[in-house]
């Protein structure tokens, strides 16, 4: 009799309260829109030179990586020294978004001057991505 | 009759949130995957174009990146605590300007190097050109 009455008594309690679980989802969502940027990365990995002034670069940026064998990446593919302005100016249409390049240490200097020199045509800002100096 | 169907009423007004908690998941998910965390930290050459007026007073400093790997300037090979020495130098009245000229097979990690050490030694302008 007992038993069977505790059993009853559990089946009707049985429900979950949702609405903590509600209340953390919608947290964590209102966290991800907010942090969401939507930035394409270059897709590949450089070894950064390491200098002495860093400052932290603004994260809404169009990147472009270049690697040491002297090649250009922009969002998982190679592309040519000119097609870097069209991308630019692609994605340049609303705001004035700055452009990092991420350089190899390794890569030819005369390159990333010809990298600079086309991407400022477009962009407000063009920075060099280092190493974290710690 | 009609009092009965008020009573029944209240008592069926409770919103079915599944569906909603179903589309917050999707959300989640999505921003979840589609969210990539850059945090660059680097160096910005904050130069004006080309085109636009140099003040006449102050002449650019040349700094050349040979291809073995040396940097040259006024025809003598200098190591990078050379190259902040001479910024400093020429900074007592008037930020500089800096040009760093590169030939090819010159490694883009010196040029760096030495846009970074103009940058502390308090250039004001800091240009890569490539000569050929």
């Amino acid at each position: 009799m007992k038993v069977r009455k505790r059993l009853i008594n559990n089946e009707e309690e049985g429900d979950i309260n949702v609405s903590p679980l509600i209340d953390v989802v919608f947290i964590l969502l209102i966290f991800f829109i907010v942090s969401a940027t939507f930035v394409t990365l270059p897709g590949i990995d450089v070894s950064r030179p390491k200098v002495q002034s860093t400052s932290s670069l603004k994260k809404n940026s169009i990147l472009f990586a270049l690697s040491e064998k002297n090649k250009i990446f922009h969002a998982g593919n190679q592309v040519d020294l000119k097609e870097i302005s069209p991308i630019i100016s692609q994605f340049n249409k609303d705001g004035n978004k700055p452009v990092i390049i991420q350089v190899d240490k390794w890569a030819d200097a005369t390159l990333l001057a010809k990298m600079i020199s086309e991407a400022k045509k477009f962009a407000p800002k063009v920075s060099l991505a280092t190493l974290k100096n710690k | 009759m009609k009092k009965n169907r008020l009573v029944y009423k209240p008592e069926q007004t409770e919103i079915n949130v599944s569906p909603l908690i179903d589309m917050v998941f999707i959300l989640l998910i999505f921003f979840i995957v589609s969210t990539s965390f850059v945090d660059e930290v680097g160096i910005s050459s904050n130069y004006k174009d080309s085109n636009s007026n140099v003040n006449q007073d102050s002449s650019p400093i040349f700094f050349t990146l040979s291809g073995s790997g040396r940097i040259i300037s006024d025809n003598s090979s200098i190591d990078l605590e050379g190259v902040r020495q001479k910024v400093k130098n020429s900074s007592n009245s008037q930020a500089p300007s800096i040009i760093i000229q590169v030939k090819k097979g010159a490694r883009a990690g010196l040029a760096t190097q030495v846009m970074d050490q103009a940058l502390i030694a308090g250039a004001k302008a800091v240009k890569i050109a490539a000569i050929d």
